[in-house]
């Protein structure tokens, strides 16, 4: 993982360095002359860093990480869970669903704790410092929108 | 007894439609009554646009039919870009969001510049919560005293600026540009009063900027004001204007396009279709709330003084910024970039 | 001067401005804590609270908050790896890597201890620096900050791993954050650059976002595997005991945290430099202070040196950003740009006077300083215990809570959705750079001082031409520079001779 790790990055970084070249190319040089002058020697370092990787052993890793798909995922569905219900519902929801179906917590933790955790954050993020917050697409969907 | 407690009770039953009457709006007059009114500030906390919108939420609730509660929002983002997008888009015509901005922001729809999605004319023009008035500023211990030996200087003058889009940058731009002053402008300063150490250092010569920001450092004698753009305020009349001197109408027409804006220093919007009442109302308030002597004395110790225009002056100006020719506004956006 | 320096302290010592400040240190600690509460916001909120109250209560009010936010703000990087405050990411290194050896107490100690040392320092830094502030600040022009940034990226060598493998990737981690510095606007020719036609990066990446995602996402991945908690399989009550052990390392490296203090301060006075800068350099001066490259693969595997260093940097930078504020009426930082505004309404007016006329109320800010801090740490230390217990609890019961902080700690910068992309996709970098085994610190250095650098350059270069080179202090700075790059090659020769 530790080599396939590197050559995602080395790889990346070289794709992005590239682009930057590329599109600097185009501006007049007082914009273009910083970026190019990081980008160059970054693409070069990348790629370095690439026949390196591709040339060593891969380490073994102890102890053997699992995969990391499961965190997240439950990452990405809270980001979706709060583009969809909106921020303040999608708090709530998320910390009730992860305690109960990832943590395995009894039902009274679960509910205590999302309390607490909304509770809060409705009263220091919405409350207090009034923060935007916009409707969820399906709640304006449904037409459920305040 | 009987006659007495009739009396009283026919007494009551005559005062009590006048009492109604107190409480109870003119039918559809508006008001805001428990209601929660939102400024949106398309800024980060901290800069004058976000103070002003706080001095603002501040007195505006003894001033508005129902004093409802008055908090500000804070939607930086693309030079408060997003912020007018939303306030043109997503808002809703109620009365309870109002809009603050970039004063440039017609020079962005002017400049066709990419990500706009309002038209600033449509929106509901409460009006503009101040004036400003730009300057430029040079070192006090310079031998120029006026305009006309700046002009006349052999040696370049450095002036600091924070970037394009900036007044700090484009009024002298212009100088130097249009006028030929020999000016060099040398630009990236994270901010204005970076530029003022750099005066103290010497690095730099001057600054243009707001009058309001440099007066400090004015009456330190720091810096001495040398010339101004059209807008004026009390103290800076006898400033020559940078418009007098243009060699030409077209250089005059860029130097007012690129003035014109500051007339509508903080300008203050309701969303497109908000009903015509409401638009008054809150017109009237904040009228009002501009006057109220305890607004005008914080406002005086921090800094942000307040001045009405209403927005049916607001209109005119912006109407005169937008209704230019196309080759002027194409030469125009060869000198001025929108940007801060 | 003494006599002014008594009156600062009553001043300070009056039942209301006391008050005062305890209300402050009471709402600072929170704001530190919690990331996605900004400084600099609150200050924006809690200004016009201000406006009935005396020049000394006002300050101890916006001090009390303010002093105490570089402290607390380690505390959440200690047990969550999540940085309370962008000023705390350093802190994160190794005091989460020391938490998941189960040293939560002594991490949290060290940081607590050397948070207050900082503050100290920052305060007579502040007391001491006024007669000589002005030419100081005035020597240090634009060529001379764009050495400094230069400076600090040579630190990168000393941050990066070890063998010429560790310092290509170190490089190469430098070499992004600069490119990703350049997204935005440029303040030379107003072009947008990499901004992919969107609205969101006009005005270029915020740090918040992209810390809280490199810093802690890995680490709550790394929780959620693993299962536990947070301090694994430490034998219970070691984490909370080490507190006393956290101070003591503070004696230990005595003159380590004084350096990085005095590296906060200086910092700090130079305005411009931003407020992240410090925390790095003392980072990356304390990882040079390891005598071996055995000691060196130590920092970020939890090594306290580590904690000293950032803890005190962050607080006593402090310090020294009022110096600027008060000498010259020019804000070192955007929470120095909102006291400023403070200074003003309540009659104030920045510059000499401040420093003649009220230089009691300037007294009464280093004594508010130093008496806020020394509060905030005691009442830390006494439920230090309890905080570091947090990470003996089951790890999935904190993971939803840590999530939610770092998603509403990245919104807080503009309200905009975008952040929350922005907090994954560098989750997912620093996730990849975990596993690949590079450091994330030179990344952010490089981010961090990109804009300063480029903007430096040009400014010296436009003002000065080729002149600027052979100024006195940038060839000084110069040379430091060099001597910090090539620092570790000589000191691995050096150990090998006389090894």
């Amino acid at each position: 993982m530790a080599k396939k790790a590197s050559l995602a990055l080395a790889i990346g970084i070289m794709l992005a360095a590239g682009y930057a070249v590329f599109a600097a190319k185009g501006w007049q040089w007082k914009a273009a002359l910083f970026p190019l002058a990081i980008g160059i020697p970054l693409f070069c370092l990348a790629a370095i860093e690439l026949a390196w990787t591709l040339a060593g052993k891969e380490i073994p890793e102890e102890p053997a990480q699992k995969s990391s798909a499961l965190p997240w995922a439950w990452m990405i569905g809270f980001l979706a869970l709060i583009v969809l219900l909106g921020f303040p519902i999608a708090v709530a929801v998320f910390v009730l669903v992860y305690l109960k179906v990832q943590g395995k917590e009894g039902w009274l933790f679960s509910i205590v704790l999302t309390a607490a955790v909304w509770g809060a954050f409705y009263g220091l993020f919405d409350m207090m410092l009034h923060l935007p917050f916009p409707a969820g697409w399906l709640l304006e969907w449904l037409g459920l929108a305040a | 007894m009987k006659r007495r407690q009739l009396l009283i009770a026919a007494i009551g039953l005559a005062a009590a439609p006048l009492a109604m009457a107190q409480s109870a709006p003119v039918a559809g007059a508006p008001s805001f009554a428990g209601k929660t009114v939102t400024i949106i500030v398309g800024y980060k906390p901290g800069g004058g646009y976000d103070a002003t919108a706080r001095l603002l939420a501040r007195y505006l609730p003894k001033h508005l039919p129902g004093k409802p509660t008055v908090i500000v929002q804070n939607m930086p983002g693309g030079n408060s870009i997003i912020a007018a997008n939303h306030m043109y888009n997503v808002a809703k015509p109620d009365g309870l969001t109002i809009g603050t901005f970039n004063r440039n922001l017609p020079i962005a729809q002017l400049t066709s510049v990419e990500g706009v999605k309002f038209d600033i004319t449509k929106f509901q023009w409460i009006g503009s919560a101040a004036n400003e008035t730009t300057i430029l500023a040079i070192r006090a211990d310079l031998p120029y005293k006026t305009f006309e030996e700046l002009r006349k200087a052999k040696e370049t003058v450095v002036i600091g600026s924070t970037g394009p889009g900036a007044n700090t940058h484009d009024f002298p731009l212009l100088l130097k540009d249009l006028l030929g002053v020999n000016l060099k402008i040398v630009s990236g300063y994270s901010s204005s009063a970076d530029i003022m150490l750099a005066v103290e250092r010497k690095e730099v010569d001057g600054r243009a900027g707001s009058f309001t920001s440099l007066r400090p450092f004015i009456d330190r004698k720091l810096v001495k004001p040398i010339i101004r753009a059209r807008s004026t305020e009390a103290g800076l009349e006898k400033l020559p204007v940078d418009e007098s001197f243009a060699p030409n109408p077209r250089a005059k027409a860029i130097m007012a396009l690129r003035s014109t804006p500051e007339l509508i220093a903080r300008p203050y919007v309701l969303p497109p279709k908000t009903p015509a009442p409401i638009v008054a109302a809150v017109r009237e308030a904040f009228a009002k709330t501009i006057k109220d002597p305890e607004l005008i004395v914080e406002g005086k110790k921090t800094n942000t003084e307040l001045e009405f225009t209403p927005g049916e002056e607001a209109a005119k100006i912006l109407a005169e910024v937008l209704n230019q020719p196309k080759d002027l506004v194409a030469e125009f956006a060869k000198y001025i970039k929108f940007g801060e | 001067m003494l006599e002014a320096l008594w009156e600062g302290l009553l001043l300070v010592l009056q039942w209301k401005a006391f008050g005062f400040m305890l209300l402050g240190i009471g709402l600072g600690f929170w704001v530190g804590l919690l990331p996605g509460l900004g400084g600099a916001t609150t200050l924006a909120l809690m200004l016009p609270f201000i406006y009935t109250m005396q020049p000394a209560e006002a300050f101890a009010f916006l001090l009390g908050m303010h002093a105490v936010t570089a402290t607390t703000g380690d505390i959440t990087s200690v047990l969550f790896g999540l940085p309370g405050e962008a000023t705390s990411a350093a802190t994160v290194v190794d005091g989460y890597a020391m938490t998941k050896k189960g040293e939560a107490g002594r991490a949290l100690g060290a940081a607590l201890a050397s948070s207050l040392v900082g503050a100290i320092v920052g305060a007579v830094a502040l007391a001491a620096a006024i007669p000589v502030v002005r030419p100081l600040v005035l020597t240090f022009g634009s060529p001379e900050l764009f050495m400094l940034a230069i400076v600090g990226l040579a630190f990168i060598a000393s941050l990066s791993g070890e063998g010429a493998r560790g310092m290509v990737r170190g490089f190469i981690a430098a070499g992004l954050g600069l490119l990703l510095a350049t997204v935005g606007q440029d303040p030379q020719a107003g072009v947008a650059r990499f901004t992919f036609d969107t609205l969101y990066l006009w005005q270029g990446l915020d740090l918040v976002p992209v810390l809280v995602g490199i810093f802690a996402i890995p680490e709550i991945i790394d929780l959620f595997v693993r299962g536990n908690s947070i301090a694994g399989n430490a034998p219970p009550g070691k984490v909370a005991k080490g507190a006393w052990e956290g101070v003591k390392d503070t004696y230990r490296h005595f003159w380590l945290t004084i350096r990085c203090s005095l590296i906060g301060t200086f910092i700090g006075i130079m305005p411009g430099l931003g407020g992240s800068v410090a925390q790095w350099m003392a980072y990356g001066h304390a990882a040079q202070s390891a005598k071996t490259p055995e000691e060196r693969k130590q920092f970020g595997q939890g090594d306290v040196r580590g904690v000293l260093g950032p803890g005190a940097a962050n607080n006593s930078k402090e310090g020294g950003a009022l110096i600027p504020t008060v000498a010259f009426g020019v804000p070192g930082s955007t929470s120095m740009a909102i006291l400023l505004g403070g200074f003003l309404l309540l009659g104030l007016v920045p510059g000499p006077d401040m420093l003649t006329k009220h230089i009691a109320v300037t007294y009464s800010m280093v004594w508010t300083i130093v008496i806020a801090n020394v509060i905030t740490v005691a009442v830390c230390f006494l439920f230090l215990d309890r905080l570091a217990s947090i990470t003996e609890v089951r790890g999935h019961r904190l993971i939803p809570v840590i999530l939610v902080l770092v998603f509403i700690g990245s919104y807080t910068s503009n309200s905009h959705y975008g952040d929350l992309l922005v907090s994954l996709f560098f989750g997912g970098v620093g996730y990849l750079m975990v596993r690949a085994g590079w450091a994330r610190a030179p990344f952010v250095l490089g981010l961090v001082l990109g804009k300063i650098a480029e903007n430096y350059l040009y400014i010296s270069t436009a003002r000065y031409e080729a002149a600027w080179l052979t100024r006195p202090v940038v060839m000084v700075l110069i040379a430091v520079a060099i001597a910090v790059v090539v620092y570790p090659f000589f000191q691995t020769r050096w150990r090998k001779r006389h090894g």
